[in-house]
């Protein structure tokens, strides 16, 4: 953008600041005010300054829509193979029917999903072991394997809602009945300042069947994920003009626009929403063309591309996704959520034929995240961005149907790697057969924790005075995996 | 909202302070109670007879001994590791931390001091809105001259006795703008704007008050208000399945915008939302307003339908956070567990059903969805936490509502309904409009092209008319049914069932017939398949016949003709609805008992939370900013006797919202500039225009936004009603946005942008600045588009328009602003560029400039 001859950016040092009397004040800031104009009370948001040492500055947050098998990818049970075709009931894991121990299920209207699934269903794939670290990966992820000493594996999570309303779940902590929740990419977008005025803090990458599009719910609409498209010719709404309008013209009129706006800073001083008016259209004018700079590929290298799996038709689409996450991370955006298998509830909802559903969206996710994380070790990036694989739920150990296995709350892994996390290990356990977490119980809103603390932010800070959280929402940071 | 920050400020105060010195009551201990033991030992409740809202009380109830930490009964009790003894108890609050309870521990050891003139909470019972509303004496003031009506002594009191100038009138152009835009949600055409200018009669501004306030726009306008307020949303679900709200429910859009435009009485717009399907149980005009409840249906969860409803009903109508009391008796207001239950039996009974639209039999195309008593005898039970899973069934909870807020318990009287009501096929109208229906495909079969194939168009000829016997006779068994002659009764039933019989074998007769034709023109690879349709179509012509000649059974009936259908709900299972509801001759009248509690001029908070809703989107914040929460947790009103007096001018001119609109817009308060030019010091002392000031700026509502830009070009169309317009006309759609499709998962992109209402919650629109919002209004087609059109119709005010002249037309009408000559300057030094830019002219720079000030701040700010 640079060699857009663009005036403006210049002249705002020069003009009205002072007649405005808020000079000096940097983007971010203003960008905090926004709404202070309209605002009667004494409360005001976060600084955008980190709570506490950060750890980390971005979030690559890789959403695997419908739910992944735990037991076929990161959490191999081979009692399931074993005990293939009998009941749980007659195995010697008949406990995990506990009534006490099922009770966490949230009260669900009765569904042709979401019901136990009792016939233990054998493994689909095989397992193999991995790196120094030694851990089991399904072969559907061979390249994710290659680097399975850079994860840290949890394999105990839980949560309550077993219809795809844990989505909503997995991203604001809470279920679907119970309202509408800031998600987790809101409250770091309302935690922390931006590093980069020329982009948006909080992208959303890919569609989100089961919750709604919107994040920041009460802590406004000015948190909630900017949804961009990795298309080049379109990644961003309204980034290009509908109708004709040369970017000469276009260069002129915003020049206007913002000599007018500053000329009328001294008719009407002190008003914030002016202000935050002018710096919203100087940073809208840059991701004009920041924006589509970062989907345009043009400059990476072949190797890279084929790094991501840009080559081949399988892995282009979801490689793309991950490049631009690299791209945005490299350009200080905060964090990137990218959902994978839009349609119908979730590409990995196998209710039927798992093992044929799960091999190709494995096929399609697996270079492309090995391509990530190898990508930003290489840059150096590792370090200092989190990498997070997560699904909202995972699958019954016992068969739905012929070959499919059903929602399965109890018990589902996610992993994370980077960001000042060991690497390479594994984390809590669920039982012989996949079924309950059962070795370090987490939450889904413990990984928010976990986030949160690397990024040092304390959510109990970011609370919002008549919005009080329950300690469950808050989550509690997984000590045992930071480094 | 405020207690909090308080609290947070004294925390910050403390931190700073704190040193060795023992803790400070007021600063170091008394927040610490107040958040976690008020509610239980405080004004609203004293368990255990117990108080802790005064050091004096604590220590006459020797819970403190003061100077001895180790015989106070409080400190072991926060302190207890035992869950069974501690305090706050488990689910009531968070434990003290260790550091909390050195403090207390010091302060009782420092002799427990604490100011001698502490006061203990208020009696909730005396919070100002639960308050009998009085007409207040208006007041004295010096500056009687700038008041214009009563509003203004209000507020002028409140100037004067904090020493604070009003700030002037704003200019004449930016009350225009400011009077059009609120009023009709458009700014003034150009000729309107130029005579008005020029008007030199003294009532000119209220000349236009009055006009605004009688142009039918203005229902469209203050009807998107209430539609935030009263959640409007057109169906969602999944796909085609609708899984909240109603189709249809557009009729309750258009029965808000006609009864605002009427001025139908407040009181009676609450009446018909909640209950006109008792109070007016055959009016299908008014039974359009209970499409306020029909929103709410949620089709596989009856407790979030019920809470939605508590909820909303709470906040909207009441200002009470009842949702507060699901799970546990409120923390700061006077409603406890019980009533949170007891206002949902309330609602319990009803259900959605849709009646017929005269003339339209197909309820897919058209109806009124609206509420009626399904479930006469559904009981209400306390879920004890709020889980659903754990209702408490020792006990039935019947309606009623919270004890502090009524001297009486409500008489609630079943009501019996008409005919007509619960049997809507004895309306006149249902049965003949099926009638006409069925002659309509008569005539439609009749038109049917014969020369191609003769044979098939008389089959579908037959049909028709079968088919219309069949209607004819069903209606006649309908009504045969209502008389007392038995036997012709039977005799009806019969001859229409044997209608249908026939009926069927003509369908079947058609089938076949078509089937052979396809088998006439089928290739011979696909000849086979088809010979096996045919066989079994003439199977099924075979059973028709055999059915037609069987005996009818005493119990066999024929498909009735409605005039509502249910909406079905799958509370049971996710797949199949649930069994049918029926209508019933009686309904509860427990809703009607609410609408006139609530509506009740005794009822003290109806009145206030509607002026105040009112105030808000006038001014774009509250006289009590929490426009939701009346009650000890919300804001406290910053004029309190203002409201009172607004809410009993509402109450004793019938209700007439537009006496309130009038009377605010035309007094002096509302007509100050929102410039703080030159008012630093005070700005210094009132940075939050507590005293009302000055007028603050809005930033326009996403309607506004869109329609001011359509109505600038002079393109707005401007029909009024209607089903919405869906997702794929709305682009090239020049209707007024809030007849937009308008729901949970769909709204339009560019209206999103502008911090679109939620349908879920929406008692205040957000005000955000991002850079969507610079995105979309500097690339979207509507704007790039409008701009031109916008030129052209500013040039043909009057002939040979110099660039200096259209400049000041366009910043006036566009932006509301006299540009200085410096505004003017730049924008000709801009337009000069354009010009000379290649493909460059006139025109275009012309259109080029009416862009920058559609993205103009003072094109989207209401100044």
């Amino acid at each position: 953008m640079n060699q857009e001859p663009n005036s403006f950016m210049d002249r705002r040092h020069l003009l009205g600041n002072a007649a405005m009397g808020i000079g000096g004040i940097a983007l971010g800031s203003l960008l905090q005010q926004e709404s202070l104009a309209a605002s009667a009370t004494k409360w005001s948001p976060p600084s955008g300054t980190p709570g506490h040492q950060p750890k980390v500055k971005s979030v690559i947050w890789l959403f695997m829509n419908g739910g992944v098998s735990h037991m076929e990818s990161f959490d191999p049970k081979p009692m399931l193979s074993k005990y293939a075709g009998r009941e749980i009931k007659d195995t010697p894991f008949a406990d995990a029917l506990d009534p006490d121990k099922l009770a966490i299920e949230r009260l669900v209207v009765p569904d042709a999903n979401g019901q136990m699934r009792n016939t233990l269903y054998p493994l689909q794939v095989g397992f193999k072991k991995h790196g120094k670290s030694g851990i089991e990966v399904s072969d559907w992820f061979p390249n994710i394997a290659r680097n399975v000493d850079k994860l840290a594996i949890v394999r105990s999570m839980w949560t309550t809602d077993s219809n795809h309303g844990a989505q909503a779940q997995f991203h604001s902590g809470r279920h679907r009945n119970d309202g509408d929740f800031p998600t987790l990419g809101a409250w770091v977008d309302y935690g922390l300042g931006s590093l980069n005025e020329n982009l948006p803090q909080y992208i959303s990458i890919g569609t989100r069947p089961y919750w709604n599009n919107r994040d920041g719910i009460y802590l406004g609409p000015k948190h909630n994920a900017v949804p961009l498209r990795i298309d080049p010719n379109n990644p961003l709404d309204f980034a290009k003009p509908q109708a004709g309008f040369s970017s000469d013209a276009k260069r002129v009129g915003f020049d206007l626009v913002h000599r007018l706006n500053t000329l009328r800073g001294s008719e009407y001083p002190h008003d914030p929403a002016l202000e935050a008016r002018i710096a919203s259209y100087e940073l809208a004018y840059r991701m004009q063309t920041a924006v589509p700079d970062v989907v345009d590929f043009s400059k990476e290298s072949e190797a890279t591309k084929k790094l991501y799996g840009l080559d081949r038709k399988e892995t282009k689409s979801f490689g793309e996704q991950l490049l631009a996450a690299r791209r945005f991370v490299e350009r200080g955006v905060r964090f990137i959520q990218i959902q994978h298998g839009g349609g119908g509830a979730g590409a990995w909802d196998a209710h039927s034929k798992l093992k044929p559903n799960h091999e190709k969206n494995a096929r399609a996710v697996d270079q492309p995240i090995a391509g990530l994380l190898e990508d930003l070790e290489r840059t150096g990036l590792l370090d200092e961005t989190l990498v997070v694989f997560a699904t909202e739920f995972g699958r019954t150990p016992g068969t739905q149907g012929a070959d499919g296995r059903d929602h399965h709350i109890f018990g589902f892994s996610v992993w994370m790697a980077g960001g000042g996390l060991k690497r390479g290990v594994v984390h809590g356990a669920t039982d012989e057969i996949g079924f309950h977490a059962v070795k370090n119980r987490h939450y889904v809103t413990d990984i928010h924790a976990t986030i949160l603390h690397q990024l040092g932010l304390d959510s109990y800070q970011l609370e919002v005075p008549g919005r009080k959280r329950l300690e469950i929402d808050h989550g509690k940071a997984i000590r045992e995996i930071i480094a | 909202m405020k207690v909090l920050p308080y609290i947070v400020l004294i925390a910050l105060l403390a931190s700073t302070q704190r040193g060795d010195a023992a803790p400070d009551y007021l600063v170091d201990v008394k927040p610490l109670f107040a958040s976690r033991c008020f509610t239980c030992h405080g004004a609203l409740k004293q368990k255990a007879k117990l108080r802790v809202d005064t050091a004096a009380g604590m220590i006459a109830a020797e819970v403190v001994v003061a100077g001895k930490p180790e015989e106070s009964r409080l400190l072991e009790l926060v302190s207890s590791s035992d869950v069974e003894e501690r305090m706050p108890p488990e689910h009531e609050g968070s434990p003290f931390t260790e550091a909390e309870v050195t403090v207390i521990r010091q302060w009782i050891a420092a002799g427990a001091k604490a100011p001698t003139d502490e006061k203990a909470e208020d009696d909730p019972a005396e919070h100002w809105s639960f308050q009998k509303l009085v007409r207040p004496k208006i007041p004295p003031v010096k500056n009687a001259n700038w008041a214009r009506n009563p509003i203004d002594t209000f507020v002028a009191a409140r100037h004067e006795s904090h020493d604070i100038e009003p700030q002037s009138d704003a200019t004449r152009l930016t009350l225009i703008r400011r009077l059009y835009i609120d009023l009709i949600g458009l700014p003034p055409d150009p000729e309107e704007l130029a005579a008005l200018a020029k008007d030199e009669s003294k009532n000119w501004y209220n000349k236009v008050v009055d006009r605004l306030l009688d142009d039918p726009r203005h229902g469209e306008r203050w009807g998107r208000h209430w539609m935030d307020i009263w959640r409007y949303s057109d169906w969602w679900g999944l796909g085609a399945q609708m899984r909240n709200s109603q189709k249809h429910i557009w009729h309750w859009r258009d029965w808000i915008v006609e009864s605002l435009n009427a001025d139908l009485p407040y009181d009676e717009m609450i009446r018909l939302m909640l209950a006109a399907d008792e109070l007016h149980p055959t009016d299908l005009e008014k039974l359009r307003a209970s499409g306020y409840l029909a929103r709410n249906f949620v089709l596989f969860n009856r407790n979030t339908w019920m809470d939605d409803t508590v909820e909303h009903v709470g906040k909207g109508l009441l200002g009470l956070t009842m949702n507060c009391a699901k799970c546990h008796d409120h923390k700061f207001d006077p409603i406890s567990h019980h009533d949170y239950y007891a206002m949902r039996a309330f609602f319990e009974p009803y259900q959605v059903r849709t009646d017929m639209v005269p003339g339209e039999t197909d309820f897919t195309k058209n109806g009124i969805p609206r509420a009626f008593d399904a479930l006469l005898d559904a009981p209400t039970y306390r879920y004890i936490r709020g889980n659903e899973a754990t209702p408490d069934k020792s006990k039935v909870i019947a309606p009623g509502v919270p004890e502090a807020l009524t001297e009486q318990p409500l008489a609630i009287l079943p009501i019996s309904l008409p005919a007509e009501s619960w049997q809507p096929e004895r309306r006149p109208d249902v049965l003949e409009a099926h009638i006409s229906q069925a002659r309509e495909k008569v005539a439609a079969a009749e038109k049917r092209d014969k020369t191609k194939d003769g044979a098939l168009a008389k089959k579908h000829l037959a049909l028709a008319q079968q088919e219309l016997e069949s209607v004819q006779l069903r209606v006649a068994a309908i009504r045969a049914a209502w008389e007392d002659n038995k036997a012709a009764a039977t005799a009806s039933r019969l001859a229409a069932i044997r209608a249908e019989r026939k009926t069927a074998l003509k369908q079947a007769e058609l089938a076949l017939e078509e089937n052979r034709n396809e088998l006439a023109e089928a290739g011979e690879d696909k000849k086979a398949a088809i010979q096996l349709k045919v066989k079994k179509a003439q199977q099924a012509v075979a059973k028709a016949k055999k059915i037609l000649t069987a005996e009818i059974s005493g119990k066999e009936t024929f498909t009735p003709l409605i005039g509502a259908k249910w909406s079905p709900t799958r509370f049971l299972e996710s797949r199949t609805d649930d069994p049918s509801q029926k209508f019933h001759p009686t309904s509860t009248g427990r809703r009607t008992a609410l609408a006139k509690w609530i509506t009740d001029p005794a009822n003290p908070l109806t009145a206030r939370v509607a002026a105040n809703h009112i105030w808000t989107r006038h001014f774009g914040e509250g006289l009590v900013a929490s426009n939701f929460d009346f009650g000890r947790h919300g804001a406290k009103p910053t004029h309190p006797k203002l409201l009172d007096w607004l809410a009993i001018e509402l109450i004793e001119n019938d209700w007439s919202m537009k006496h309130l609109h009038r009377l605010i817009v035309t007094s002096s308060t509302y007509r100050m500039s929102s410039s703080l030019a030159g008012a630093e010091e005070q700005l210094a002392r009132d940075p939050d225009n507590q005293r009302l000031w000055h007028r603050t700026s809005l930033r326009l509502e996403s309607q506004v936004v869109r329609d001011s830009i359509l109505a600038l070009t002079g393109e707005l169309d401007q029909t009024m009603g209607g089903p919405p317009i869906g997702k794929g006309e709305q682009e090239k759609s020049r209707r007024r946005s809030l007849y937009f499709f308008h729901s949970h998962n769909e709204r339009n992109l560019f209206l999103t942008m502008f911090d679109e209402a939620l349908v879920k919650e929406c008692y205040k629109r957000e005000q955000s600045i991002i850079p969507q919002q610079a995105l979309a209004m500097a690339n979207s087609k509507l704007v790039l588009e409008a701009a031109p059109k916008i030129a052209k119709r500013l040039e043909a005010t009057h002939e040979n328009m110099s660039d200096a002249e259209f400049i000041e037309k366009a910043f006036a009408n566009i932006a509301g602003i006299e540009p200085s000559e410096e505004e003017i300057l730049a924008s000709l030094d801009a337009m000069k560029q354009w010009r000379t830019l290649p493909g460059g002219n006139s025109d275009s720079a012309r259109a080029h400039f009416v862009w920058a000030l559609l993205n103009h701040n003072d094109f989207i700010t209401l100044r």
